[in-house]
């Protein structure tokens, strides 16, 4: 008679794990096989021999190093900041090459792997057709579309949630457990991501927004004109180079050929505001600059420090002098650095300035 | 299994720790240390210097992310996670050395010096310890998570992505080589 033999289950019968009808069959299958019986030896004598494996302590000197990376007065957004510029970049940048080196290996491996679920549908996504209340699994290639009247949810497999507004197209890109991509055609999402950072992005058109553990709102339209809020944590929203770093309670605005524009704070004087938007299509040939140094306070220095490297060398120098005057400026900091946009000092000025943003 | 006491800090920790109490983050270290610095040491073939790098990167992450801890899962679970990325990132970095048991260190990898670290003075430890190294990456974690950690299958499929009967086939294999690696080991030595 053919018996289909049990080597994967041996682990899980000594260790007490199967479920009591797998355990039966097992068992039953052990009794008349001395093969598998041979085998769940082995696995056996493996398992005692670990006893042998000693635990180790970790060295004292791990902690001191958390602690010098994580001072007194420092709050946990602006530690993960802090470390991530201060510390990690290097490393960052390492793990991004091999990140993408390692994209080919996991999609191999996870290809047939449906990590996310539109797990809530409203409304009649069909168009005046009964509302759709349905769990369904979504993978690369699906795309995902709303009407004016519906919406739905995403699970984006255990790290987190999308929300997806009315009137939204988009395209699930990737989902395994070492990246999380969708394309955002148009329309509006709402994210909410507890991950590490890196592991959750969206493209639109003219900008793609990488989670650095956060909660955020983007939306866009084809062409890629768009905005995203951050609520939580930080967001680094990127385009051919351009980089802007958005925190809590800032938002950013994205242009189709231009990417990523200045972050403000949502809480920001109505005329910096306006004076950003316009800042936009002027180019520094208008007035809108002296407007948002005229009336920009110590948290707009956000907006000025990504200012810095948009603008030329003689308002770079009207930047740095108004936020100087808005802010010590560390020790280390020196103006001809700045007005060179060395990447270090200006990493450096970030970090300070982080506390106050 | 390893016996290590205190395997799941309280909810109340963890609600101090997400309030940004740092005693409350010292007393989550100090459970938690060991057992994350040993898989990162044995998962990367007794490099102690690695270990703690793997080590701190974890509880930095754990730091800058517990605000984010629902709850909704165990936290060991969400912890182990953040090991298992943390060696994942740190094998890609050395992937050259990952791929390949790297014996060199191994030969240089110290033993204690407390009455534990005894069994570790042995051959038997050495070997043992050469067989894990020998370990694909995916059975060696799946390995060591298990003992230093004892969790449970449903757990180590969360951390590890996968599903439990996976779980159950990776350290079924592994247990399996480990045995038959070692019997040659001991072979070799006879």
């Amino acid at each position: 008679m053919f018996r289909r033999h049990i080597p994967h289950q041996l682990a899980g019968l000594l260790d007490g794990e199967l479920p009591l009808a797998e355990k039966k069959r097992v068992e039953d299958h052990l009794a008349v096989c001395g093969l598998c019986r041979e085998e769940r030896e082995q696995v056996r004598m493996g398992m005692s021999m670990l006893k042998h494996l000693p635990p180790a302590q970790a060295p004292d000197a791990i902690w001191n190093a958390i602690e010098s990376a994580w001072p007194e007065q420092q709050q946990r957004s602006v530690a993960w900041f802090r470390q991530w510029f201060g510390q990690w970049l290097p490393a960052y940048a390492v793990l991004a090459v091999a990140a993408v080196a390692g994209i080919a290996y996991w999609t191999m491996v996870h290809r047939h792997e449906r990590l996310w679920e539109v797990v809530e549908i409203h409304g009649s996504p069909g168009g005046g057709q009964e509302p759709i209340r349905k769990v369904a699994g979504v993978g690369p290639g699906d795309w995902i579309e709303t009407d004016a009247s519906s919406s739905a949810r995403i699970t984006v497999g255990q790290i987190g949630s999308v929300d997806v507004g009315p009137n939204a197209r988009l395209r699930v890109v990737t989902t395994s457990p070492l990246e999380h991509r969708l394309t955002l055609e148009r329309g509006e999402i709402h994210a909410k991501i507890s991950a590490p950072p890196r592991l959750f992005f969206v493209e639109t058109a003219s900008a793609t927004a990488e989670d650095l553990g956060c909660e955020y709102s983007l939306k866009t339209d084809v062409q890629g004109l768009g905005l995203l809020q951050v609520t939580l944590g930080w967001v680094s929203f990127q385009w051919k180079g351009i980089e802007s770093l958005v925190p809590a309670g800032a938002s950013c605005r994205t242009r189709p050929h231009e990417g990523p524009g200045v972050p403000y704070f949502d809480d920001a004087p109505e005329e910096l505001r306006n004076a950003l938007e316009n800042l936009a299509t002027e180019k520094f040939a208008g007035s809108s600059l002296d407007t948002i140094l005229r009336v920009a306070r110590v948290r707009d220095t956000l907006t000025l420090w990504h200012l810095l490297s948009r603008a030329g060398v003689p308002d770079r120098a009207r930047i740095y002098d108004r936020m100087a005057a808005l802010t010590p400026v560390p020790a280390d900091v020196s103006r001809d650095k700045v007005l060179e946009l060395d990447a270090k000092t200006l990493t450096r000025w970030k970090e300070a300035l982080a506390w106050t943003w | 299994m390893v016996p290590l006491s205190d395997r799941e800090v309280s909810p109340e920790i963890i609600a101090h720790c997400r309030a940004g109490d740092r005693d409350a983050i010292r007393v989550l270290y100090d459970t938690y240390k060991d057992r994350v610095y040993s898989v990162a040491l044995y998962f990367f073939h007794g490099d102690e210097s690695v270990a703690a790098d793997v080590t701190q990167q974890v509880f930095l992450k754990l730091i800058t992310g517990i605000a984010q801890f629902k709850g909704d899962a165990a936290f060991s679970t969400w912890l182990y996670r953040l090991v298992v990325n943390a060696c994942q990132d740190m094998a890609r970095r050395r992937k050259s050395a990952e791929w390949s048991t790297e014996r060199s260190r191994l030969e240089e990898f110290p033993v204690g010096g407390s009455q534990e670290d005894d069994y570790a003075r042995t051959e038997d430890a050495r070997s043992v310890r050469d067989a894990v190294s020998e370990l694909p990456p995916k059975l060696r974690m799946a390995v060591l998570l298990r003992y230093f950690d004892d969790l449970s299958y449903e757990q180590m499929a969360e951390v590890l992505h996968c599903s439990m009967g996976t779980v159950a086939s990776r350290l079924s294999r592994g247990h399996k080589k480990l045995a038959d690696r070692l019997k040659s080991l001991m072979g070799a030595k006879g």
